[in-house]
């Protein structure tokens, strides 16, 4: 990511006063990298066209609500784009058949970006590799392409209960392995 | 459900950033999420450990009618217009007919004028010539609200100038700002055929009007809780 956080930052504070030029600024600046989110998730160009309109219908009528003490306007933005595009998948129910395999897909993001973000890109990486490796997969497939506790079932071939338990402890393990 | 266990809300917000929520839930936990900023900063935290993930996407290109599609739902068309005409123009003038500002602005767009004609019959006897009690603008002196009263009228009409992008997750409140406080005065529908209509003895002698974003069914304190869209002076009675 190129963009100051600080031109985005001061972006969306003119949106939030309806000012319509800072908006198409702000999407001009952003919504490549966030077209390239919704595309990862939903596997569908369609779908994520959908999710980035709505997305960003979304940023105009609550960028408001924004507060840059919480984070950065990227990250705001991602939520949003991570939000609207797993909602459409949940009303559609059906997912395209096929992803690259999650650790793969992680390792190949990992391996490019050499920012800093890379590196807590790997940090996270390295958290990950220490849980085993269904329940690191269950994460993974949730995380990078959206999908529900019951796909999460469906593809790793065990029952809800056992998904939900899996996540719950990763989490765990993950949040206590990234904070030491 | 109870929200009070650390486990449980660390938990939560966990499995609301990875997207694993059911629907239903999820739903909850966002109004949740609305008023507890405690909350609010355990999801940030989540964020910020998946982060990194979505920052490392690779950039594509989306198709220009996702753009052409965010600014017809929002009208952000007619907006440059109205913005300019705003900056060219000090809205200052009172009275409907001396409003020169009002009348350039309201003929600048057939939109806008025809905002305007629906607003005038359904709110005034066209007998008797209104006058221009406030024009609310927002930051940029983009008006957006204009209130209006009908001579002889004990009762003021507040509408948009044309219909302001909003949703049924917030309301406009109209508040009368006299000596610095707020008092409200009711919630706004944000297209011009559907004025509010205010007592003209709520309104002080000198002063402001002013209108914030609330949720819906209005402030729940009395005072201005989300942030002030538009202000307007009250503008001097005509002798």
């Amino acid at each position: 990511m190129t963009e100051s956080p600080l031109l985005l930052q001061e972006l969306l504070r003119k949106t939030a006063n309806g000012d319509a030029a800072a908006f198409a600024q702000l999407y001009k600046h952003t919504a490549g990298k966030l077209f390239g989110v919704a595309i990862r998730i939903s596997g569908r160009g369609e779908l994520a066209e959908d999710a980035l309109q709505e997305s960003f219908v979304t940023v105009w009528q609550r960028a408001a609500d924004y507060d840059p003490m919480r984070g950065a306007a990227m990250s705001w933005l991602i939520a949003i784009v991570r939000n609207c595009t797993i909602d459409r998948l949940r009303r559609q129910g059906t997912r395209p058949e096929s992803h690259t395999a999650p650790e793969e897909a992680l390792a190949r993001l990992a391996s490019v970006d050499k920012t800093e973000r890379g590196a807590d890109l790997r940090a996270l990486q390295a958290c990950l590799d220490e849980l085993e490796e269904s329940p690191r997969r269950a994460v993974l497939l949730a995380y990078l392409y959206g999908l529900s506790r019951e796909e999460l079932a469906v593809n790793l071939a065990v029952p809800v209960g056992t998904v939900k338990s899996w996540i719950r402890r990763s989490l765990d393990r993950l949040r206590r392995c990234l904070d030491s | 459900m109870n929200y009070d266990s650390p486990e449980l809300r660390e938990q939560l917000a966990a499995e609301y950033v990875l997207g694993t929520m059911p629907p239903l839930v999820r739903r909850r936990f966002e109004r949740l999420l609305a008023t507890d900023p405690e909350l609010a900063r355990e999801v940030e935290d989540w964020r910020t450990r998946f982060g990194p993930i979505d920052y490392a996407a690779a950039a594509q290109e989306p198709p220009e009618r996702v753009w052409l599609a965010v600014e017809r739902r929002l009208a952000l068309g007619s907006a440059p217009v109205m913005q300019q005409a705003a900056a060219r123009q000090g809205v200052t003038r009172q009275g409907w007919l001396g409003s020169l500002a009002f009348w350039r602005i309201a003929t600048l767009t057939a939109a806008a004028v025809a905002a305007v004609a629906i607003f005038y019959l359904t709110v005034l006897t066209p007998s008797s010539p209104p006058s221009v009690v406030a024009i609310l603008s927002d930051d940029h002196g983009d008006p957006g609200w204009i209130a209006l009263r009908g001579a002889g009228r004990n009762e003021i009409a507040v509408a948009p100038i044309r219909a302001v992008a909003g949703d049924s997750g917030h309301a406009f409140e109209l508040w009368a700002i006299a000596g610095g406080t707020p008092h409200p005065l009711g919630l706004l529908a944000p297209e011009p055929g559907h004025p509010l209509m205010v007592q003209a003895a709520l309104l002080p002698a000198d002063g402001a009007l002013a209108i914030s974003v609330e949720p819906p069914g209005g402030s729940p304190t009395g005072l201005p809780t989300g942030p002030v869209r538009y202000t307007g002076k009250l503008l001097p009675r005509e002798p």
